[in-house]
C-alpha cells in the first residue's frame, strides 16, 4: 500500500464518518464542526487529485466563509430543547422509508456498473492547477462563466432589495 | 443570443435607474421601453435579420422553436408590465425598479433555458429563473404569509437544485461529457444503469419546478402567500420556461437511454391532473384555486413530453401562449379585487362589465371551451398522445379532468354574472381595460387561426 491510498482511504473514511455525525449528533454545533471536518476530508481528495486550486477554494470558501457564517446564526438564535418543533412520528417513518427506498435504487444502479477505464490520475496532471483551469474557462467555458455573473448580480439585488427597510 | 445578452444589459439599466430616477412611473416607462426593445432584439434574431454572434463551444443552440418561445415569453412579459405596473408599484417597500431587474434577469434565464444544449448551461438558466423568484415571492415583507412563502420556496428549491446536480453528476459519471450532443452519441453499455439513475433524479428535480403531481406541495402556499403581481408571472412565464427545457432534455438526453420513460410519465400525468383538478374544486379562494389549476394545467403541458413529436411542439407553444395570456390576464383583475375569494366576485358584471366579459374568455379558455385558444391547445396535446398510441386510457381519464375543470373556472362567471352583490373595485384606467380587451381578442383569434401563431415555428 502506497503512501497515497493509505491517505485516501483515511480521508474517505473520515469523511463519510464526520458526514454521517453531522446528521447524528443532537448540538447542532458540533453538527456544524463536523460538517467543517468533512469539508476539510473532500479538499484532501482534491489535493490528491493535484487540484491545488480547488483545494484551497474549498477550504476558503466553505470551510471558512460560509461555515464561521452558519456557527455565528447557531449562536444568534436560540436553540433551546422547547423551541423544538414537534417531530411527526408517522413522518419520520415515512421519511427512513423513502430514504431506504432512494438508497436501494442508487446501490442497485451503481452496483453493477462497469468502472474500469475510469481512473482517476493521482498526484500528478496539470488539469486542476490555476494556469490551465484559467485556460479552460476563459476560453470552452468561457459563456457560462458569463452568464453565471447574471445569476450572482441577480442574488445581490435580491440581497438589497429584502434588505432594504 | 440577443435575448440573453440584451434581458442582462436591460436588467442592469433598470437596477440604476432605481437610483437615478425617483419617479415610479418614469421606472415603469422605461421597463416598458426596455421590454420592447428586447422582442424587437429578439425577433431580429428569429428572423435572421440580425444577430451578435458569439463562439460559444456547443454551449447553446438556437433553434426556431427556441426563438419563437423567448419570443412569447417576452411579449407577454409586456403585456403584464402594461396591465400590472400599478401593482407592483403598489407593494410598499423597495423601488418598482428593483423588480424589473429582477424579471429582466428571469427572462434572461428563460432564454439560457430554451437555446441550452449543455446540461451546465440547463443548470445555470433554471438557477437563474429561481433565485430571482424566491426574491419577488418575499418582496411583501410585512406580510408573514409572504415570508413564509418564499422561506419555503427558498429551502425546497434549493433541495430540488441539489437533486438535479446529483443526477446531472451521474450523467457525467455515465458520459463523461455535459454536452448533449454528445450525451446522446457516446455509448458506455457499462454504465447505462448509471445514466438512468441520474435521468430519475433529473426528471424528479425538473418535475418540481413545474409543480408536477407528487413534488407539487410547495405550490398552493407559495403561489398563495407571493404577491399577487408575482404569482401571476411564476405561474405563467416562468413555469412555461420550464416546460420548454424539460422538452429539450426529453428529446435528446432522456431519448438516449434504452429504459422507456412513458410509463414514469403517464403516472405523473395522470397524478398531477387529478390532485389538481380534484382539490381545486374545494377552495374557497379564487388565487388558491388559481394555484391548484395551474398544476392541473401543467398536467396537460405534461402530454407534450409523454407523447414527444411534431405535433406536441406545436401544441407546446400554443399552449404555453394561451394559458399565459389567459393566466396573466385573470391574475390581473384578481389583483384589483378586495376580496379574493369566489363571493368577492358577485356582481362583478354589473359594477364592471368589461372586466367581466375579458375574465369570462380568459376563463373559457381555461377550461378548453371552443373558439378560443385553450381549446385548441388541448386538442393538439391530446391528439399528439393519440398520433403515438399506446396509454389510451390516458387520454380520456385527462378528458374527464378536463370536464372537471370546468366547474370551478365556471363557478366565477356564475358569481360574476348571476349573483347579486357589489364586488368593489378600485379606479381601473383606460389602458388597463384595452389592454384587457387586446388579450381577450388574441385568445379567440387564435382560437379561430391557431397557425397564425405556430407558422413561425417554420422559419
Amino acid at each position: 500500500m502506497s503512501i497515497t491510498e493509505i491517505l485516501f482511504w483515511f480521508l474517505t473514511v473520515l469523511a463519510i464518518g464526520s458526514a454521517l455525525m453531522v446528521i447524528v449528533s443532537k448540538n447542532p454545533v458540533y453538527s456544524v464542526i463536523f460538517l467543517i471536518l468533512t469539508f476539510f476530508a473532500i479538499s484532501g481528495h482534491y489535493l490528491l487529485l493535484n487540484a491545488q486550486f480547488l483545494f484551497i477554494v474549498n477550504l476558503i470558501v466553505y470551510a471558512g466563509a460560509i461555515m464561521v457564517l452558519f456557527l455565528y446564526v447557531l449562536m444568534l438564535i436560540n436553540l433551546n430543547a422547547d423551541a423544538e418543533p414537534m417531530k411527526n412520528k408517522w413522518l419520520k417513518i415515512a421519511g427512513t422509508v423513502a430514504g431506504g427506498c432512494f438508497l436501494l435504487v442508487m446501490v442497485a444502479a451503481l452496483r453493477t456498473v462497469d468502472t474500469k477505464g475510469i481512473t482517476a490520475q493521482v498526484g500528478g496532471g496539470d488539469i486542476g492547477l490555476i494556469e490551465t483551469l484559467g485556460k479552460t474557462l476563459f476560453s470552452e467555458y468561457v459563456v457560462p462563466f458569463e452568464v453565471s455573473s447574471v445569476l450572482f448580480l441577480s442574488a445581490m439585488v435580491g440581497a438589497v432589495v429584502l434588505g432594504k427597510k | 443570443m440577443n435575448a440573453i445578452i440584451f434581458s442582462a444589459v436591460f436588467g442592469v439599466l433598470l437596477m440604476f435607474s432605481s437610483f437615478l430616477f425617483q419617479n415610479k412611473s418614469t421606472q415603469r416607462n422605461i421597463a416598458i421601453v426596455a421590454i420592447v426593445l428586447l422582442l424587437l432584439a429578439n425577433f431580429a434574431e428569429q428572423f435572421g435579420i440580425w444577430r451578435i454572434q458569439v463562439n460559444n463551444h456547443g454551449m447553446l443552440h438556437f433553434s426556431s422553436f427556441g426563438l419563437l418561445f423567448n419570443s412569447i415569453a417576452i411579449g407577454i412579459t409586456g403585456l403584464y408590465f402594461l396591465l400590472s405596473g400599478k401593482d407592483i408599484e403598489a407593494i410598499d417597500s423597495g423601488s418598482p425598479a428593483d423588480y424589473y431587474a429582477l424579471i429582466f434577469f428571469i427572462l434572461c434565464g428563460v432564454a439560457v433555458s430554451s437555446a441550452y444544449n449543455s446540461l451546465l448551461m440547463l443548470f445555470i438558466g433554471i438557477e437563474i429563473i429561481s433565485i430571482p423568484l424566491y426574491i419577488l415571492t418575499g418582496s411583501d415583507k410585512r406580510n408573514l404569509k409572504s415570508n413564509e412563502a418564499a422561506l419555503k420556496y427558498f429551502l425546497m428549491g434549493s433541495f430540488s437544485t441539489g437533486i438535479m446536480l446529483m443526477g446531472i453528476t451521474l450523467i457525467y459519471g455515465a458520459k463523461a461529457t455535459f454536452n448533449i450532443d454528445q450525451i446522446t452519441e457516446m455509448v458506455h453499455p457499462g454504465r447505462e444503469a448509471w445514466f438512468n439513475a441520474g435521468l430519475l433524479l433529473l426528471l424528479i428535480s425538473l418535475a418540481f419546478k413545474v409543480s408536477a403531481a407528487p413534488f407539487h406541495f410547495w405550490t398552493p402556499d407559495v403561489y398563495d402567500g407571493a404577491p399577487t403581481v408575482f404569482t401571476s408571472f411564476m405561474a405563467t412565464i416562468v413555469k412555461a420556461a420550464v416546460f420548454v427545457a424539460f422538452i429539450r432534455l426529453y428529446a435528446t438526453v432522456f431519448s438516449a437511454s434504452k429504459y422507456d420513460w412513458r410509463l414514469i410519465l403517464s403516472i405523473i400525468v395522470a397524478a398531477t391532473l387529478f390532485i389538481g383538478n380534484i382539490t381545486a374544486i374545494f377552495q374557497q379562494s379564487v388565487k388558491r384555486m388559481l394555484a391548484y389549476s395551474s398544476i392541473a394545467q401543467a398536467g396537460f403541458m405534461l402530454f407534450a413530453l409523454y407523447a414527444y413529436n411534431g405535433i406536441s411542439k406545436e401544441g407546446l407553444i400554443l399552449y404555453t401562449f394561451g394559458y399565459s395570456v389567459a393566466t396573466v390576464g385573470i391574475f390581473a383583475v384578481l389583483g384589483r379585487m378586495k376580496d379574493y375569494t369566489f363571493e368577492g366576485f358577485n356582481g362583478l358584471a354589473r359594477t364592471q362589465p368589461i372586466l367581466a366579459a375579458t375574465t369570462s374568455i380568459f376563463l373559457l379558455s381555461l377550461a378548453g371551451i371552443p373558439l378560443t385558444i385553450g381549446f385548441f391547445s388541448k386538442y393538439y396535446m391530446l391528439a399528439a398522445a393519440v398520433k403515438n398510441g399506446g396509454h389510451l386510457w390516458l387520454v380520456f381519464f385527462a378528458i374527464l379532468c378536463a370536464v372537471v375543470s370546468v366547474y370551478y373556472y365556471f363557478r366565477v362567471i356564475q358569481s360574476m354574472y348571476f349573483k347579486t352583490g357589489d364586488a368593489d373595485t378600485p379606479f381601473v384606467t383606460p389602458l388597463f381595460k384595452w389592454t384587457l380587451v387586446a388579450m381577450a381578442a388574441i385568445v379567440i383569434l387564435l382560437g379561430l387561426f391557431p397557425n397564425l401563431l405556430l407558422q413561425y415555428l417554420y422559419f
